[in-house]
């Protein structure tokens, strides 16, 4: 089981050690090719900028009863095919054997190797944390895939046409089909936290202005907010829960998805 | 400057054959096949191939990281005749240079159908992401074929036929053209020095990069390895120098007997051997630490798990490690072994060393990763079958490498007109 936060030695170790072995290729690179021409201004780091909001999401495990409505309301709001997935749910084995269901999306991780490798920006951070793509940028080199510990970018293997089975007859699609040939993935459906905002919502909270697999759940498993605000839907849940967990924590990727581990398991 | 170019030939009975006619034609077939593939996946995109999300990079990265391997000659020679001064290896340097140029290009072919937006492969020059190894990758690659480039003119601006050609002295046009190209040739060679440091620079960033592009991925068992990038470069220098010493055989030796001693010929051969020695020593070495240091619960579990579905660890233990050994002695006592057909043969087995040591790299994080859940976690098998369109590619690609080189090998002069200052 793994607390709240991890060491920060640890974090730091991971962290390190990756920065190392890019060390020899990138730095080197750049120190000699620096003076030719400008970095790319939305690059200089990989790690998540402090922003005003930083958005996350937690999952409660013990709420979960594997609907997949997450995963076809996701489908439904960013037309996606039915072999796209951004939202996977599988189901899982604690150490006493009990099963589970394990809902995973994109991890917007702080430390995100995929923003660490994109060669062109393609994927970068917002200042708001949430890792996204640029699909005008993307050449489709796939390292990003190879990349995510999370197993979360869906590639466009082909054209997309028409729009994803997955809308109701009442509704319609959010967001434009993405080209044959880039990457995609969960973006914490950052097209409606940026109109909410914009019309004085809150994400999280305002369900317009809130990712559509947490407003399909029907549990209530998941929870949005801003975690940089005490008082966010997120932050106030994650008070009541003495342990909560992340996935794949020992890689430091920093992931702002968390979760409520089984009560068996915790 | 002209030497007697002799074709190998092929004899049946008692009448002899010049196989090059058909050997083209078989390559230019190769060609025709590769275009098909090339043509399905530019036109349906990435579709028509076997990758998938979870194995995303298939043979087409092999034989692009196994081209940009086999050209590591080109720099080690570089830096021996510009910077060692070693001049007795200048002509087998010259055609280090043509396979570097060969395998940079081929590897610069392959990938634009690998793309998955082909059109826009000039992105990383431009939009810079520095932290990225893939970036540094591209700008190496991209400068180091400039390099090649800038080396190769030179060599292939000295055939007669640019010089000498009853055509130019007919029309002085043509004449001036080529006074101005023989002067830029002079000018380029006599860059040597500065390409070859800027070759060794370019070659180390990037080979070892080429390692770590794999090395750094923290989640994915196996290829995390720190020792990645020396892998990358060692096998590199030995490989490439290897299958230098082949072409060498056939370039010089057979081709153009007495161009190039015997004994310079075994000094390259005792070079790549002493390279696949420190190839193996280190590469038993990274063995014995990634699996009795780090994860061992993780690695061993990953292991197992390939063997069952391909033979991982025998790949390993032949493939790289038996491979190198015997390669590495044989070529080492070159000298001694005098049999040029077994000397031949021990060298074309660092190439399959080359290829074996990309593909584990490759595959095994890939086709067995590990899955995300915190309590009992386990690791995935996927798979992966390349089409007959990533086949027809690749075809295409090695073609168009085969087709280069033996037109250079038969038309290319490789022995120096221009003096040094
Ligand atoms: S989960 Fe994967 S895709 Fe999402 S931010 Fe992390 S590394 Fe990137
Ligand atoms: S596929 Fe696109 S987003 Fe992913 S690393 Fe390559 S360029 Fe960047």
């Amino acid at each position: 089981m793994i607390e709240k936060e991890l060491p920060q030695e640890e974090q730091q170790q991971d962290i390190s050690r990756r920065d190392f072995l890019g060390l020899a290729g990138a730095v080197a690179g750049a120190v000699t090719l620096a003076s030719v021409a400008g970095v790319h201004a939305s690059q200089a780091s990989t790690h998540a900028p402090e922003g005003e909001h930083r958005w996350g999401m937690l999952i409660d495990i013990n709420l979960c009863i594997g609907c997949k409505y997450c995963t076809y309301a996701c489908q439904a709001v960013n037309n996606l095919d039915d072999d796209m997935i951004y939202n996977v749910v599988t189901l899982e084995t604690t150490s006493n054997g009990d099963t589970y269901y394990l809902s995973r999306n994109c991890m917007h991780c702080e430390d995100a190797p995929c923003v660490h490798v994109c060669p062109v920006g393609a994927t970068y951070h917002r200042p708001d944390g949430i890792v996204t793509m640029d699909y005008d940028l993307c050449i489709g080199c796939r390292y990003c895939q190879v990349a995510c510990p999370y197993d979360a970018r869906v590639f466009n293997w082909r054209e997309h046409t028409g729009v994803s089975c997955r809308v109701p007859a009442f509704g319609t699609p959010e967001v434009d089909p993405r080209p044959r040939g880039v990457m995609e993935k969960c973006t914490f459906c950052q097209h409606r936290i940026d109109a909410g905002l914009e019309r004085g919502l809150t994400p999280g909270v305002d369900l317009s202005a809130t990712p559509a697999c947490v407003v399909a759940c029907p549990t209530g498993a998941r929870v949005f907010g801003d975690l940089n605000d005490p008082e966010s839907p997120i932050s106030q849940r994650m008070e009541q829960h003495d342990v909560v967990i992340r996935l794949r924590e020992e890689l430091g990727t920093n992931p702002k998805v968390f979760y409520v581990p089984p009560q068996d398991a915790a | 400057m002209q030497n007697t170019i002799t074709i190998p030939k092929f004899r049946i009975g008692s009448r002899s054959y010049d196989p090059f006619p058909v050997w083209i034609a078989l390559l230019v077939s190769g060609l025709v096949f590769g275009a098909f593939g090339g043509y399905e996946v530019l036109r349906y995109g990435l579709q028509v191939t076997g990758l998938n999300n979870h194995v995303t990079w298939g043979l087409w990265i092999i034989v692009d990281l196994s081209s940009i391997a086999l050209g590591g000659s080109a720099f080690v020679f570089g830096a021996m005749v510009y910077l060692l001064q070693l001049k007795r290896f200048e002509k087998v340097g010259r055609l280090a240079v043509l396979l570097g140029f060969l395998g940079y290009s081929t590897a610069g072919l392959v990938l634009l159908f690998d793309l998955g937006q082909p059109l826009r492969f000039w992105h990383p020059v431009v939009f810079w992401q520095v932290h990225s190894l893939l970036w540094e990758i591209t700008m190496c690659v991209v400068l180091y074929l400039n390099v090649l480039i800038a080396e190769l003119i030179p060599i292939i601006l000295e055939h007669p036929v640019f010089s000498t050609h009853p055509i130019l002295d007919r029309v002085p046009l043509l004449r001036k053209v080529a006074n101005g190209a023989q002067a830029f040739a002079h000018f380029l060679h006599k860059l040597g020095p500065f390409w070859a440091i800027a070759g060794l620079t370019l070659s180390i960033l990037h080979q070892a990069s080429l390692g770590a592009t794999y090395g750094m991925l923290t989640g994915r068992g196996i290829p995390f390895d720190p020792t990645a990038p020396v892998l990358f470069i060692i096998s590199a220098m030995g490989g490439g120098t290897a299958l230098l010493f082949l072409l060498s055989m056939l370039v010089f030796r057979v081709m153009r007997p007495g161009l190039v001693d015997d004994k310079t010929l075994y000094d390259v051969a005792k070079l790549a051997g002493g390279i696949l020695l420190l190839w193996v020593y280190i590469r038993l070495w990274d063995w014995a630490v990634v699996n009795y240091y780090s994860v061992q619960y993780a690695v061993d579990t990953q292991t197992a798990l390939l063997d069952k579905v391909i033979p991982f660890s025998l790949s390993f233990w032949i493939g790289q490690i038996l491979l190198g050994v015997v390669a590495g002695f044989v070529l080492l006592y070159a000298e001694r072994v005098k049999n040029w057909k077994v000397l031949g043969f021990t060298a074309a087995l660092p190439v399959i060393l080359i290829v074996v040591l990309r593909w584990d790299y490759n595959f095994s994080g890939l086709v067995a990763s590990f899955s995300w859940d915190p309590f009992t976690p386990t690791i995935w098998l996927h798979s992966y079958t390349p089409t007959w369109q990533e086949w027809a590619v690749a075809t295409g690609v090695i073609s168009y490498w085969l087709l280069a080189f033996s037109l250079a090998a038969r038309y290319l002069p490789f022995q120096s007109t221009m003096h040094h200052e």
